[in-house]
């Protein structure tokens, strides 16, 4: 589904991605975990044809993130962190106005079945700005289903959530990856979540891939580690 | 084009949502209706005053009556210049100030540029939007003006007249997108949507105040200067340096066209309107040519990275 042959982005001198490597198989629920500032966001930037690389390449679903972009921005859908989406309009005013972008032939139809599935019928003709940061976030998972993406990705979407957001929101994607196949990339630094919604993880630091791989797999090779997050410090203080 | 299209009608009604916006907007339709309503009542004043001379005089015998008051029908709508030159560039300001920054900072400017459409569709969305809510604002000026112009004063514009009324609006409706567009630039340009707010109202004060200000005292002192000389004119008149400022202010060449097509000027008020443009084709192209150079600089900034 998704694959990056050294791929790197240079500010000037500084490298905030360098020659990464990896592969998201379809279906799965990939976490790409790392420090703040170590080169998630960029990844993600590149990966949803934001911003451009500047070595290497990536493609999901076969097209590649420079050469076609308007086709794999057909197959993804985006939540960044802390959205929070157009305040005067209402959930379904919101939702009409990306799904009309993203090219949904029968968008009221699309409307519907996505606040039926996300359980948001009660309140979708409110005004985004009254709702609490969890239905913020409901509503911006909404506007990234809307038109069935291949593959989600998601910016530290439990950021400023609180234990129950947190809660919904992983029982959300669960769905969504079980109902539907959408294959999940999720930038974190929660390893707590990692445990309980990741298939694959990556680790990142300083722009380097230090670690691709199942959470299986991992558990195996590190078979002295009690938990992912004992691994994690493992491999993340050896980087540094 | 639909994905323009759905973004233009989502500028437009947001705008049309926000308070603020709405203010201003009201403000500006009001300020306008009172001043047609005031413009026609004094010229029936005019007409008044001018009928009960010649009253009279004849009640006295008097068979040499003055000559009627020429009255252009349009000068009554004369304030209209002022209004759009002052309140118009401040509420295209309010329209396109945070059009960017504001879309970057609350986290929506990316969802946009990750759906398949092109970034320079970005710029024509809100472009078509912000032209959307300028020429709608316009036009219900336009309309209850002419309404009320026509029931306050009992006449009514011949077609001449209304050609050119309907000129001013249209050269309006492109000053007021001059400035639409520059405030869309600057809001390009910065994650400070207040920044770039007051940068734009420091610019607007510039153009509509301090250079035609400027180009007026360097006319008096040419004048003084002449006077002086003792080849003193009747009036203050344009030298080559005051046309040199003005060229620098759209805010001056608008309200001289807005002038000649409102037959505020009457040496210009019985010119065919082709001609009259003709005349102003000059300061027609400083208000277009800025606008477009603005334009096209911001379909180059919106593909930079550092816009998202």
């Amino acid at each position: 589904m998704l694959i990056t042959e050294n791929l790197g982005k240079k500010y000037g001198d500084f490298s905030a991605v360098e020659n990464l490597n990896l592969e998201v198989k379809e279906g799965s629920i990939f976490g790409f975990l790392g420090h703040n500032g170590a080169g998630k966001t960029t990844t993600i930037s590149i990966l949803t044809t934001l911003i451009l690389p500047t070595s290497g390449r990536a493609s999901i679903g076969g097209y590649d993130v420079v050469k076609d972009n308007l086709k794999v921005r057909n197959l993804i859908g985006y939540l960044p962190e802390n959205v929070t989406l157009y305040g005067d309009l209402s959930a379904v005013e919101n939702l009409r106005f990306f799904g009309k972008l993203s090219g949904v032939k029968n968008v009221d139809a699309s409307i519907d079945d996505t606040l039926k599935l996300l359980e948001f019928n009660e309140w979708k003709n409110r005004k985004v700005k009254t709702y609490s940061k969890g239905m913020r976030q409901r509503i911006g998972i909404a506007q990234a289903i809307l038109h069935n993406p291949k593959i989600l990705f998601l910016d530290e979407p439990t950021s400023g959530l609180d234990p129950q957001g947190t809660k919904e929101l992983r029982d959300i994607l669960l769905m969504l990856n079980r109902e539907r196949g959408t294959t999940i990339f999720m930038n974190t630094h929660l390893l707590s979540e990692v445990t309980k919604l990741c298939t694959d993880i990556g680790i990142i630091s300083k722009g380097k891939l230090l670690l691709a791989d199942s959470i299986k797999n991992i558990e195996k090779e590190f078979p002295e580690e009690k938990s992912l997050e004992e691994i994690y410090f493992k491999i993340e203080g050896g980087a540094i | 084009m639909n994905g323009i299209v759905t973004l233009a009608q989502k500028e437009a009604k947001s705008a049309f949502r926000d308070h603020i916006f709405l203010l201003i907007t009201g403000l500006f339709v009001l300020l306008s209706v009172i001043s047609v309503y005031i413009g026609s009542s004094t010229k029936n004043a005019e007409l008044q005053a001018y009928h009960d001379i010649v009253q009279l005089l004849k009640s006295q015998g008097i068979t040499s009556l003055p000559s009627p008051p020429v009255i252009y029908p349009l000068s009554v709508l004369s304030n209209l210049i002022s209004y759009v030159s002052m309140i118009g560039s401040v509420v295209a300001i309010f329209l396109g100030f945070e059009s960017f920054s504001g879309e970057r900072n609350n986290g929506t400017l990316k969802l946009i540029a990750t759906r398949p459409i092109y970034r320079d569709q970005i710029v024509s969305g809100k472009l078509l939007g912000g032209g959307m809510v300028i020429g709608s604002l316009l036009g219900v000026i336009l309309i209850f003006n002419l309404v009320l112009f026509i029931l306050v004063s009992g006449m009514t514009p011949n077609t001449s007249e209304i050609l050119r009324l309907f000129s001013f609006f249209l050269i309006a409706f492109v000053y007021m997108m001059v400035f639409y567009i520059a405030t869309m630039f600057v809001s390009l340009k910065t994650n400070d949507s207040a920044f770039g707010f007051m940068l734009m109202m420091i610019i607007w004060l510039a153009i509509s105040f301090v250079l035609p200000q400027l180009a007026d005292s360097q006319r008096s002192f040419a004048y003084a200067l002449s006077a002086a000389a003792q080849t003193v004119t009747q009036v203050p008149s344009d030298t080559v340096v005051s046309k040199m400022i003005e060229l620098f202010s759209p805010a001056a060449q608008f309200q001289s066209i807005g002038k000649d097509l409102l037959q505020v000027i009457p040496e210009t008020a019985d010119i065919n309107l082709g001609g009259l443009l003709l005349k102003q084709i000059g300061g027609l192209i400083e208000i277009v040519i800025p606008g477009l150079a603005v334009l096209l600089l911001s379909y180059r900034a919106a593909q930079k990275e550092e816009v998202i």
